[in-house]
């Protein structure tokens, strides 16, 4: 293939993991966007201003929840042999790791884009205005924090994927990642709410521990993937023979 | 001649138009090694039928010659070239021993995702679901075939495109007998101008479809030879009659077979023309033993 037909294919792929994804998850999609718009919507409308310090520190855990369809693919298609296949025909297993994570990317982006849009709308049509907190909460940590929990999921269940016998049900990858994916942000969610009950919490503590969260959760998905080339050899992704 | 066993590196230089070219390649998994030393180099369109009991590294070979599995020592060139080029690749197929369907998509939706990844077109997909006779399950997911139909529709993506070479894992496992026949025929066609690698656990159907047979026993070619050349180490006939006769009397029996143990198949006719001229009527006389078993042993 020419450098031009393996981007198409490459754009083809990832077009056509996204419908998969939608296809054989969209319980999760459905059910973490659903979950995020319901929590975000009566937090706007009923909780006033500690919307801006309670909401964005939910979202990463409905993004990890919503996106769980990229890892899902993965898995049937190391089962199912397609990765095998894809193999086989000159895709290189960084391409398929790269597939992946881009579908999760792709899928948070829509429980996010959807889910925050749409409470900051209602939050903003009930009177209230824009505070550093709201800004620091969605801006350093709600958005940024709920890309980086999907791919340390996504990269997580890669691995354990690769690096185990197939299998399935709740004892699987797909079923025990979205634990594995949301701790990250229910860790720091529990350290603001430890923090606040024994004194107020000052906005640049609050963008210090959020800020930390995130980079820290980047940081390790970062060296993840890095290590992926390495540690995941092609044989890992083959079905059993 | 179509294949070279043990080829000396020597003999065969890097721009050898050879189909497939195995020079001394030890590959597995993780270090483990599955194939050990293996060389053979195929030129010849026809179909290799590729023997050997469970866990042999049949399965290996062909992920090995696909390009899948890197080898540890040793070298594969496909039309002359190195299998790590993309051009080396694109000319074969291979089909795995698994049906490599993917979740989420129709049948024709597949298709198309197959179609696209090897640069095939469209009408290239409504071919093969007329050729395969497929089109009415072209909205189906693979969910909701069965075993046969989804091994049918994996079976399609090798001719969506022509290729010269094509490595078949377990084509007709998991079909029934009218279409692993149907399959047979399909392959056999295509066989007529490409080099094809069969795998397959069904020593019937290896003499029914294959030229040649490469047996492969702990990871080693045990044999590599046409199929008329492998002959058992003991040839049994089988008779039916319509009515029992004595001149009978002498031979074994095995349901409603009649045995008789001899030195080869050039025998058969005039066993055959001695029971007649003694009035026994004969339905059927076939092999009872396929020489091919005997390269498991």
């Amino acid at each position: 293939m020419s450098e031009s037909a393996t981007e198409n294919v490459s754009r083809s792929l990832l077009s056509v993991s996204v419908r998969r994804a939608w296809v054989t998850g969209r319980f999760f999609l459905v059910y973490g966007t659903g979950i995020s718009l319901l929590l975000g919507v009566l937090l706007a409308h009923f909780s006033g201003p500690s919307f801006a310090s309670s909401y964005p520190l939910f979202v990463p855990i409905f993004g990890v929840v919503g996106s769980m369809g990229g890892l899902t693919v993965f898995t049937s298609d190391r089962t199912k042999g397609v990765l095998e296949y894809l193999i086989a025909y000159g895709y290189s297993p960084r391409r398929l790791f790269a597939n992946v994570l881009l579908t999760t990317l792709v899928l948070v982006s829509i429980v996010v884009g959807i889910g925050v849009s749409v409470s900051l709308g209602v939050y903003f049509a009930a009177g209230h205005t824009a505070t550093s907190a709201l800004t620091i909460g969605v801006g350093v940590y709600a958005v940024p924090m709920a890309f980086a929990c999907a791919a340390f999921a996504a990269t997580v269940g890669v691995y354990w994927t690769a690096l185990s016998s197939p299998r399935a049900g709740i004892n699987s990858p797909v079923g025990l990642i979205p634990f594995i994916g949301i701790l990250p942000a229910l860790v720091t969610l529990f350290v603001i709410v430890a923090i606040t009950l024994s004194g107020p919490l000052s906005t640049t503590t609050l963008l210090l521990i959020l800020g930390s969260a995130t980079g820290l959760v980047a940081i390790f998905v970062i060296v993840l993937l890095a290590s992926m080339g390495r540690l995941l050899r092609r044989e890992r992704l083959l079905s059993p023979a | 001649m179509g294949f070279d066993t043990n080829v000396p590196d020597s003999s065969v230089s890097a721009g050898t138009d050879a189909g497939i070219d195995c020079r001394s390649v030890t590959a597995g998994y993780l270090g483990s090694r599955v194939l050990h030393q293996i060389s053979f180099r195929i030129t010849e369109p026809s179909i290799y039928v590729v023997l050997g009991p469970n866990g042999a590294g049949k399965t290996t070979l062909f992920r090995t010659l696909a390009g899948i599995l890197q080898p540890y020592e040793g070298e594969v060139y496909i039309g002359g070239e190195p299998i790590d080029r993309q051009s080396s690749r694109d000319r074969l197929h291979y089909l795995t021993h698994m049906d490599g369907l993917p979740d989420g998509l129709s049948v024709r939706e597949a298709l198309e995702f197959f179609a696209r990844a090897e640069g095939a077109q469209s009408r290239d997909v409504d071919r093969v679901l007329d050729q395969l006779e497929i089109r009415d399950l072209s909205a189906r997911f693979p969910s909701q075939l069965s075993a046969g139909q989804r091994k049918r529709v994996s079976i399609a993506r090798i001719f969506l495109r022509e290729r010269s070479i094509y490595l078949l894992d377990e084509p007709t496992a998991n079909l029934d007998p009218k279409v692993a026949r149907e399959t047979r025929e399909l392959i056999l066609k295509l066989s007529r101008e490409k080099i094809v690698l069969y795998s397959s656990h069904n020593l019937f159907e290896a003499r029914e479809i294959g030229r040649y047979v490469l047996v492969i026993k702990s990871g080693q070619i045990s044999r590599f030879d046409r199929i008329e050349n492998v002959r058992g180490s003991r040839y049994v006939l089988g008779i039916r009659v319509l009515q029992p006769s004595p001149a009978l009397a002498a031979y074994d029996h095995e349901g409603e077979y009649y045995l008789r143990e001899l030195s080869g198949p050039e025998e058969v006719p005039a066993v055959l023309r001695e029971l007649m001229a003694q009035g026994v009527q004969i339905r059927e006389a076939r092999e009872m033993e396929n020489p091919l078993e005997d390269l498991f042993t």
